[in-house]
């Protein structure tokens, strides 16, 4: 087998590993009763996901990073429109750091 | 033990072309971020030594970024098989929950249309995904399609790097990280119920900072939804 071919067949192994942990989750719920507590605990789970991605981009990005996030929550309260929220994070982040190159 | 009952009633139709095209819309603008984080991959992964071709290749099978920039720090010759497919796994884990999180859209679809929704279930797609189905959108299209559109994006622009190869800096320069962020949290205040989510959410927060800390990369996502998940659990209990 030649390096790019073994390069490929890691490829595949690579995306069969990615698929089975995109299925699994949904495959197991197959098999799992929905009851109460379970679609209590789905709920609480899939909220505290998206907790556990923002505090680890907060951890990891620098101020600006920050700022932009801070500004996303900001707005996403007040008006509850993602995209909105967005463009103002990103245009606030945009202002601070050319604002900083000056 | 309470009784196993449907957690909503099930759509006529599960995933329609419409709702394709409605994902297609929600993530357009975040696609342009994911361009360049794209270009970023090719060039890393030709300066890496990986054929072009291979590149490109392993964005259209895989389709896992975090992932993808992971194994090219493992990335010599002879390739550490096992090593890059466990980091793989380790990585992409949290994909796990995202399907049992969206269960009650994926539940209605049948099983030969669910192989290629599950594919494109990425961080960004779920998450939009998710904030859809909160405000009660009940169309799986919306996955298949933002999911498709972030796909091709993808490996477009992991050709356009590894090919063209000229040198665009710094990704962040770009805000894909900044985007990411601003755009999760704003999907978190989307999911705001009241105040019996204060509890789970704070211990998720805490069991997130402490994975940072303790556990290889990516699972600080992982213990912090689950622990937040009992907590919910719990508080509901009680």
């Amino acid at each position: 087998m030649t390096p790019d071919l073994l390069a490929l067949a890691v490829c595949v192994g690579m995306a069969g590993v990615t698929y089975l942990t995109r299925a699994g989750g949904v495959f197991v719920m197959d098999f799992i009763p929905i009851t109460r507590r379970v679609e209590v605990f789905l709920r609480h789970m899939a909220s505290s996901v998206i907790i556990a991605i923002v505090v680890g981009g907060a951890v990891k990005g620098d101020a600006i990073a920050n700022l932009a996030l801070g500004t996303s929550l900001a707005v996403m309260i007040a008006t509850r429109r993602t995209y909105l929220a967005l463009g103002v994070a990103m245009a606030v982040a945009a202002a601070v750091r050319a604002g900083l190159a000056l | 033990m309470d009784e196993p009952r449907e957690a909503v009633p099930v759509p006529d139709r599960p995933l329609t072309v419409g709702g394709m095209i409605a994902g297609v819309r929600m993530l357009a603008p975040l696609a342009i971020f994911v361009a360049p984080f794209g270009l970023a991959f090719g060039l890393a992964a030709t300066e890496k030594g990986l054929a072009p071709w291979v590149a490109i290749a392993m964005s259209t099978l895989v389709f896992a970024g975090a992932s993808q920039f992971a194994v090219l720090d493992l990335w010599a010759h002879p390739l550490p098989i096992a090593a890059i497919l466990i980091t793989t796994g380790i990585v992409n884990a949290r994909h796990l929950l995202y399907g049992a999180a969206l269960y009650s859209w994926l539940r209605p679809v049948p099983p030969l249309q669910r192989l290629p929704l599950l594919a494109v279930m990425t961080d960004l797609a779920w998450a939009n995904s998710m904030q859809a189905a909160e405000r009660g959108e009940r169309d799986a299209g919306i996955l298949l399609g933002g999911g498709l559109l972030l796909w091709l994006v993808w490996i477009g622009s992991t050709a356009a790097g590894a090919l063209l190869a000229t040198g665009i800096g710094d990704p962040k320069r770009y805000g894909l990280d900044v985007v990411m962020v601003a755009f999760f949290a704003a999907a978190a205040v989307g999911q705001w119920r009241g105040r019996g989510d204060i509890a789970p959410w704070a211990a998720a927060a805490a069991a997130a900072l402490a994975g940072l800390w303790l556990l290889p990369t990516g699972w600080h996502v992982i213990v912090g939804a689950l622990v937040g998940g009992v907590v919910g659990v719990l508080r509901d209990d009680a």
